[in-house]
């Protein structure tokens, strides 16, 4: 049993924790928040300098092989910085996909490309029902020869915008199992019949409609095989919603030393509002909860990187830090009083991006369900 | 990081899970602190005691000149977490001996003091049980309130005053006593000072206090003239409230891993009930009523065993952790509470009904859960208090009351 990171994990996230703090100040988050593409190329290519997007790459793909615990770690310190960056699209949802499914080819394609930031990736899983359901995946892929043709609209798809290829979750059988009969294509974003379009939302982020009509793939850019594509999209559920965890649980605990920090300079009444246990006790409340989350998010992040089944511990992770972070963010508001709710204040920025995080790779109620089965109910 | 316990620990488990096989009656579950209420229990309880003594169990983790194993702090986890989950009974000899009076009796306790006391409650036998007296009726969550007066008169201290609340006083040889040595104390924590008392001493009274249920765990004490040998004063006279502060730690501390089990195995048991009830020609476990509570409850659970094992480890490190059992304390409180709340819903109205009738359900453990639940949220430190010690050492905000 061993509650800490390793040295050279604390460095990493030292030297993380400076650079976005440097590189990503809040003001530089309000700008990108109205920026088109949503994010920043210089900071993207110190990123890749920094052999951030190549971490857990094999060196034979020009990465620097490392631990997956150096990835949650890494993802902590964005998400407690709120990085507006393409950052977890392209390395979480598709590259860890592509090194554990991909062919020799394609990881030789895109693993080093994305290690040295020259393209940006995204998952285009998502369709009209918002769901990660099997059965909601319905766009089509027809074969035509050498060659599949896609038709149909993929919503809420993170860095569409940007990207220059994207993960395609497409239907390919109509089995009485929805979960059969699903293919995954790395698809040129440049491709002929794609539309991006995209979404206003809350945070605001770039979650994008895609639209693919009669898009021409070649059958080199399955992703695995055909009508196997949903052990890839289990997957992601796992591997990636833990990173999606590691970033929330980041959040939660800038916004808990935020509010904490709130309550011990804000003076009413002649004394600091975090002397009245109206807001000290909520302030306690947060912090066994913010606790509570990391450590569930650790496990399951550990099993993961055992190579363990996990789904158990994932799903109770991404449950337990959207709720978490969502009382924290609402409580911290409350803290800051009408401060909170001004456009000038931060805490703004975290409460906003709440939503986005729950929803992204299933929200609580998804993963209960996941968890319910998992005890065998 | 590593969320695994070791060969070593497992070993331990395996053998903790054959003694439960050949010593509890099968089925057997009692829940946290209800071995005091009846004698027939009781008597159970220290038989059991003596036998987890015998296998060098009951205070693994003590130094062995002391009567313990000199066991790590993980197996000492593992030995907490079978208990919890199987309900073994007489594991804290009188609910305080095993817990808090001996780990602070290590830590700051006299030579002699540990040498007498400490082998006794490692023994397992009646002269080895132990209560604690802090409460009093105006010194509740306001500790240091207390008047319960301790004066010298030679090589003794004399007495006087009344206790409340207290636990497993009727069963005591022992108690951990809290009284004021300074009543005149620029600041009142300042002249309080940290006694073993005898309960056979002259001038003890002890009465007991029903809980709503009708069980006794509780009592109040009056202590008219008792004498105390001034040797039995642990630490400096008025300087007993850092001790008792410690002491508190590992109070809250020690039901952790514990609370954690027995919560577990509740859980299990109300799964396997929603697995088996039929309800409108389905098992309960289709309606996703029951199946969203009963994973939010699972999270819960999980997530108390994690920051307990995290105050554990923190321990291991060599650091004293100063807010963590509070917390610790708190979120098991509330895992309790809603897992009970959850367990009457599940069970219906049969969740009302206790052991050993034919109606009740699981044993009537959904039913006792309930029952000592906001016990629970009070005993060891309120919930308030608690965040209270989270907010200003844990967050160093100000004092705030």
């Amino acid at each position: 049993m061993d509650f800490s990171f390793t040295e050279e994990q604390e460095m990493l996230r030292t030297s993380a924790r400076d650079f976005l703090g440097k590189e990503c100040p809040k003001t530089k988050v309000r700008e990108l928040e109205a920026d088109e593409r949503g994010y920043h190329p210089q900071t993207w290519h110190k990123m890749a300098e920094l052999g951030w997007m190549g971490l857990v790459i094999p060196s034979e793909y020009g990465g620097t092989g490392g631990q997956f615990m150096d990835l949650v770690l890494l993802l902590e310190e964005m998400g407690r910085n709120i990085l507006p960056s393409p950052f977890f699209s392209t390395v979480a949802l598709c590259s860890l996909p592509i090194l554990e499914f991909g062919s020799k080819g394609q990881k030789e394609e895109f693993l080093p490309k994305v290690a040295k930031g020259e393209i940006i990736l995204a998952l285009a899983l998502t369709e009209s029902s918002a769901t990660y359901e099997a059965s909601e995946i319905r766009l089509r892929a027809t074969p035509k020869g050498e060659e599949y043709i896609l038709e149909g609209t993929k919503l809420f798809v993170n860095d569409a915008n940007v990207a220059n290829y994207l993960l395609v979750a497409t239907r390919t059988g109509d089995r009485e199992n929805p979960e059969e009969g699903i293919t995954l294509f790395l698809v040129d974003a440049t491709s002929r019949g794609i539309k991006v379009e995209v979404i206003p939302t809350t945070a605001p982020d770039k979650q994008c409609q895609v639209n693919f009509d009669k898009v021409t793939v070649s059958q080199q850019n399955i992703l695995g095989e055909v009508n196997q594509g949903w052990e890839i999209v289990e997957f992601i559920l796992q591997k990636a919603t833990i990173l999606k965890c590691a970033e929330i649980i980041g959040a939660s605990q800038a916004v808990l030393e935020m509010s904490n920090s709130y309550a011990k300079e804000r003076v009413q009444f002649g004394r600091p509002i975090g002397s009245f246990q109206a807001i000290q006790h909520k302030l306690a409340d947060m912090l066994i909860e913010v606790d509570g989350a990391k450590y569930l998010v650790y496990e399951a992040a550990w099993k993961i990187s055992q190579g363990r089944p996990s789904i158990l511990e994932v799903s109770m992770a991404k449950a337990k830090a959207c709720e978490v972070h969502q009382r924290a963010c609402l409580d911290g508001i409350q803290i800051h009083g009408a401060l909170g709710f001004s456009q000038d204040h931060d805490i703004g920025l975290y409460f906003r991006r709440v939503k986005a995080a729950e929803f992204a790779l299933g929200d609580a109620d998804f993963h209960r369900e996941r968890i319910a089965s998992e005890l065998g109910l | 990081m590593d969320f695994e316990f070791g060969e070593k620990e497992e070993k331990l488990r395996r053998e903790i899970r054959n003694f439960v096989k050949e010593e509890l009656p099968p089925g057997y579950f009692s829940l946290v602190a209800e071995e005091e209420s009846s004698d027939e229990e009781w008597e159970f309880a220290m038989s059991i005691a003596k036998k987890l003594a015998k296998r060098g169990w009951l205070t693994m983790a003590w130094p062995k000149e002391y009567g313990g194993q000199g066991a790590s702090i993980w197996e000492q986890a593992v030995y907490g977490e079978e208990v919890g989950y199987w309900g073994i009974p007489g594991t804290s000899m009188g609910v305080s001996g095993v817990g808090w009076v001996g780990p602070s009796l290590i830590l700051f306790g006299g030579e002699e003091q540990r040498r007498k006391y400490l082998p006794l409650i490692a023994s397992g036998e009646p002269d080895g049980v132990w209560c604690t007296a802090y409460s009093e009726p105006n010194a509740g969550s306001d500790f240091a309130n207390i008047q319960t007066r301790a004066v010298r008169e030679g090589d003794e201290y004399i007495i006087n005053g009344q206790k409340t609340w207290t636990s497993a006083a009727h069963r005591a040889r022992w108690c951990w006593l809290a009284a004021k040595t300074d009543p005149d104390a620029a600041k009142k924590h300042r002249g309080i000072s940290l006694f073993i008392m005898d309960m056979k001493s002259p001038g003890i009274t002890v009465r007991p206090i029903l809980g709503y249920s009708g069980v006794h765990i509780i009592n109040e004490e009056f202590f008219d003239n008792v004498r105390v040998p001034a040797s039995n004063l642990v630490g400096e006279e008025n300087k007993g409230w850092y001790l008792l502060m410690q002491s508190l730690a590992f109070e809250r501390a020690s039901f952790g891993v514990g609370l954690y089990g027995s919560n577990r195995r509740i859980l299990d048991e109300i799964i396997k009930y929603a697995k088996e009830t039929q309800c409108r020609g389905k098992p309960l476990s289709c309606n996703p009523l029951v199946r969203h509570k009963l994973a939010d409850r699972a999270i819960e659970v999980e997530t108390l065993k994690l920051i307990s094992y995290q105050t554990l480890w923190k321990t291991s490190q060599g650091i004293v952790p100063v807010y963590e059992p509070s917390r610790d304390k708190a979120y098991g409180d509330l895992v309790m509470e809603r897992l009970a709340i959850t367990g009457t819903e599940i069970l219906g109205a049969y969740s009302q009904v206790p052991s050993p009738s034919k109606w009740a359900k699981l044993r009537g453990c959904v039913e006792r859960l309930y029952s000592f639940a906001p016990a629970m949220k009070i005993l060891s430190g309120t919930d308030e208090i608690e965040r209270c010690v989270i907010g200003q050492f844990g967050l160093g905000l100000p004092k705030s009351y």
